[in-house]
């Protein structure tokens, strides 16, 4: 019996095959995945892992099975590209479909999607109004009334980032201060955990990813329906010379060592596309990178917003300052 | 990678957070040691020692918590006591409280919560080899204690069974140690916490190298303890005729503190997480594929009886080899191949990445241009990464067994003539069949509840149900995740009951 699991793992890469590295959870993308085998006739192997895929990919080195690399968080697949594990892509759909801003220069790898940071605010407790900027978090006016995950998780160091590029670091720190001098609690659990304190009455305010908001709006469960009513959202910096919320990407590139580069490209337009682009709205609530598309009505729905444009890369390169703060002020 | 270039990191973490680190990382352990300790050898104490009504189906209760992976307890708890769950919202009913500064509430999420869920889960390692250890003690040994009048928990029981506790312990605190998914979901920073924090968050992986090796240090430390302690005293008995002491029948009220004593730990680390997993799975249950979820658990059940085998019997060539040569240093490298399971999974299976890669060079070199032929992203990779994570499970119980194994067998059936390995197969593994068959089965449910190596090193489309598992409980849909997490301790519960079976029998 074992060696028909070995046989099963030895006999992957054959035929018309894609062996896709993934840090978004198979359940995500397999719909995409469905989708593009019926359109393509290529077939997807997927390794599932939050941490060490590169590493992994690395020490394959010219051996490694791997063609995609899909992640979400610009910290990540920036990775990648550092330790140069991407192939360099000429495609001109590429090119067409994704904002400059959303990819790398050298052309490694391309923003998939987008999700915005957001604040969420308590319907009863806080006056629509009261907060539009992300920088209000560090006012003493909301003492004990903030929640978030903790400062090392990805998405706040990303946050974090984009306040060094926009203020400066010292400037950005002394915000880190009092965004923690006004938390309600420790910071802790994922963003589902905030507005769920949210609607506990533990605190009035969070900073969450955009589609937690319609992933609980849709919830399968009732109690997390209701969460999602109890909340106005805030999508912060909107004023006319601000600078725009701050957006992170979904993304991908092609393993260099890749046997199947055109296959691996292939999929990649594939994600671009129109019809996956909706998909991603329509799955997970997430915002389209190419233009040519219209975020889903539900999105819509929620409001339009204008979105920071800082070149995404800045982001990932601030990312060890912006850690380095979170470890001093002790978000 | 320890030796890389940590970029002057280590200044700004001293400054920072490592005191917190550290500190974090020694109160959790000493915290759920004392309550493992406290759980895992009173237990195993009142059921060696005395016999009463559901005695015997609490026997076999008290090892349950072993087939519950700690991550899985800490999301359930989580929502159980969490200020939005049923626990709190049912105390602000009853009292008529309206917010959280009503009143004070301990927080699920902190360092006790921690420590309540560890010790929970892992008090078993303890029960387990110290009831063997009771079990085995000569009744002699009472005897003459009770002639001479003293206690005999403190001057017999205790210090017989010393190796096979602090065995145990040293399992729990190394399991605490490298404990990733509960102190991560606590947000309680940890040296493995901040292992990843570095590795992640600086994109640094020297840095991280470096701190997963001081933390290495720690065990390192704890084992030098754990053998400085055991060693100039062998537990063994030379008298040919060996009686086990007899455990006392008791009823009425001393029988039911016996029974809510032993009670407690199980419920806490077996039932409550488990009915609360079950409300959350009910209203979930139409959302997976069954098909698909049968393949995943046969695979499951494979891989980790494979991994399970080949662990054994590695810990045998090495626990036998090590106790009998009688030469230290190879007792010493014994005891270091143990240390794996001290690391963080991610930490450790990068480091198995790192040598397969090394050793795929080597093989593409003698195999020339045409070998295609890797070790890595194969099933091999992943049990060897099994076996030098779980290898201590293995070596620590046939050690164990060994100490208690007259040396003098051995040199008898040397003496006659027979050869050291027939030795070995025809006396020393028949008399500790036990341990054996103990420490495979906690290597099988190790194995199977294994999360970040087995995510890391796995090959394509390769699930089990800790992976399928995960994919759920990461992004918090703990009604999704409740499904295959109940698979994975019911699958679990069939080699402990089967365990203890095997420990019952007299061999």
């Amino acid at each position: 019996m074992i060696f028909a699991l070995i046989l099963s793992s030895a006999n992957l890469v054959k035929c018309e095959e894609l062996n896709i590295y993934s840090h978004r959870q198979p359940f995500l993308i397999n719909p995409f995945l469905e989708e593009f085998t019926k359109k393509t006739g290529i077939t997807t192997n997927v390794i599932y892992s939050t941490k060490g895929l590169a590493q992994r990919l690395r020490s394959e080195g010219k051996n490694s099975p791997a063609d995609v690399v899909l992640t979400v968080d610009i910290g990540r697949l920036y990775i990648y590209q550092d330790m140069d594990l991407l192939s360099v892509i000429s495609s001109k759909k590429l090119s067409e479909n994704i904002p400059e801003h959303l990819k790398s220069l050298d052309n490694t790898w391309f923003g998939l999607s987008k999700r915005a940071r957001i604040i969420v605010t308590s319907k009863d407790r806080v006056e629509v109004g009261a907060i539009s900027r992300i920088e209000d978090l560090a006012d003493p006016r909301w003492k004990g009334k903030i929640c978030t995950r903790p400062g090392s998780h990805v998405y706040s160091r990303a946050l974090m980032s984009s306040m060094i590029a926009a203020h400066g670091l010292e400037e950005a720190e002394k915000w880190a201060t009092g965004l923690v001098s006004n938390l309600a609690r420790r910071p802790q659990g994922n963003d589902r955990a905030q507005v769920k304190a949210i609607y506990e009455g533990q605190c009035d305010i969070a900073i969450i990813n955009n589609y937690y908001f319609g992933k609980l709006k849709y919830s399968d469960k009732e109690d997390q329906r209701t969460w999602a009513r109890s909340l106005n959202l805030v999508f912060p910096n909107q004023g006319e010379t601000d600078r725009g919320a701050h957006v992170n990407i979904s993304g991908g590139g092609v393993a260099k060592y890749s046997k199947n580069k055109d296959s691996a490209i292939k999929l990649l337009e594939f994600l671009t596309d129109e019809f996956a682009q909706n998909l991603y709205g329509e799955i997970n609530f997430e915002y389209p990178v190419n233009p040519k598309v219209e975020a889903t009505s539900e999105l819509q729905s929620w409001g339009s917003f204008k979105e920071d444009k800082l070149p995404i890369l800045t982001i990932a390169k601030l990312s060890r300052e912006a850690q380095k703060i979170i470890d001093r002020v002790g978000w | 990678m320890s030796f890389g270039d940590s970029e002057g990191l280590w200044e700004h973490l001293l400054d920072t957070v490592l005191i917190k680190y550290v500190k974090n990382t020694l109160f959790l352990m000493i915290g759920v040691s004392f309550f493992s300790l406290l759980f895992g050898v009173l237990s195993a104490w009142i059921l060696t020692n005395y016999k009463f009504r559901f005695s015997k189906i609490l026997e076999v209760l008290m090892l349950l918590p072993l087939a519950c992976p700690a991550y899985l307890v800490a999301y359930a708890y989580t929502d159980f006591f969490e200020y939005a769950g049923p626990v709190q919202g049912l105390i602000r009913d009853l009292m008529g409280w309206e917010i959280a500064s009503d009143y004070i509430f301990p927080e699920i999420r902190s360092l006790g919560g921690a420590i309540f869920v560890l010790s929970s889960v892992l008090y078993p390692y303890i029960y387990l080899l110290s009831r063997t250890a009771f079990r085995e003690t000569p009744n002699s040994y009472y005897e003459v204690a009770q002639l001479y009048n003293k206690n005999i928990f403190w001057i017999v029981s205790l210090p017989l069974a010393r190796p096979a506790i602090v065995a145990g312990l040293a399992l729990v605190c190394m399991e605490v140690v490298s404990d990733f998914g509960t102190v991560e979901y606590f947000a309680l920073e940890t040296l493995t916490l901040g292992i990843f924090n570095v590795w992640i968050g600086m994109n640094n992986i020297n840095a991280a190298a470096q701190i997963s090796t001081f933390t290495f240090i720690f065990i390192l430390m704890l084992l030098l303890v754990e053998i400085r302690s055991r060693a100039g005293k062998r537990f063994n008995d030379t008298s040919s005729r060996q009686t086990y002491k007899k455990a006392k029948d008791i009823t009425g009220i001393e029988a039911s503190f016996c029974i809510v004593g032993c009670l407690i730990p199980v419920s806490l680390g077996f039932f409550i997480p488990i009915m609360i997993l079950l409300s959350n799975a009910l209203s979930s249950l139409n959302f997976h594929n069954y098909y698909e979820v049968a393949k995943i658990f046969t695979n499951t059940l494979l891989i980790s009886l494979f991994g399970a085998l080949c662990i054994m019997v590695v810990s045998i060539v090495i626990a036998c080899t090590a106790y009998f040569s009688g030469k230290r240093y190879l007792r010493t490298i014994a005891n270091f191949s143990a240390s794996g399971y001290a690391f963080p999974g991610t930490m450790l299976a990068i480091g198995i990445l790192v040598f397969i890669g090394l050793v795929d060079k080597a093989l593409g070199l003698l195999g020339g241009t045409n070998s295609n032929f890797y070790l890595n992203g194969t099933i091999f990779m992943l049990i060897f990464a099994y076996i030098v994570k779980f290898q201590a499970v293995g070596y620590g119980a046939i050690l164990s067994g060994l100490t208690k194994t007259s040396p003098n067998l051995i040199w008898a059936s040397r003496s006659l003539g027979m050869s050291f390995q027939k030795t070995i197969s025809r006396i020393t593994i028949p008399l500790i069949k036990k341990s054996i068959v103990a420490g495979g089965v906690l290597a099988f449910v190790d194995i199977m509840k294994e999360l970040p190596i087995t995510l890391l090193l796995r090959p394509f489309n390769f699930e089990t149900l800790a992976t399928f598992t995960y994919q759920f409980a990461h992004d918090e849909l703990m009604g999704k995740a409740s499904v295959p997490a109940l698979l994975i301790i019911f699958v679990g519960l069939i080699p402990v009951l089967f365990l203890n079976r095997v420990l019952r029998s007299n061999i």
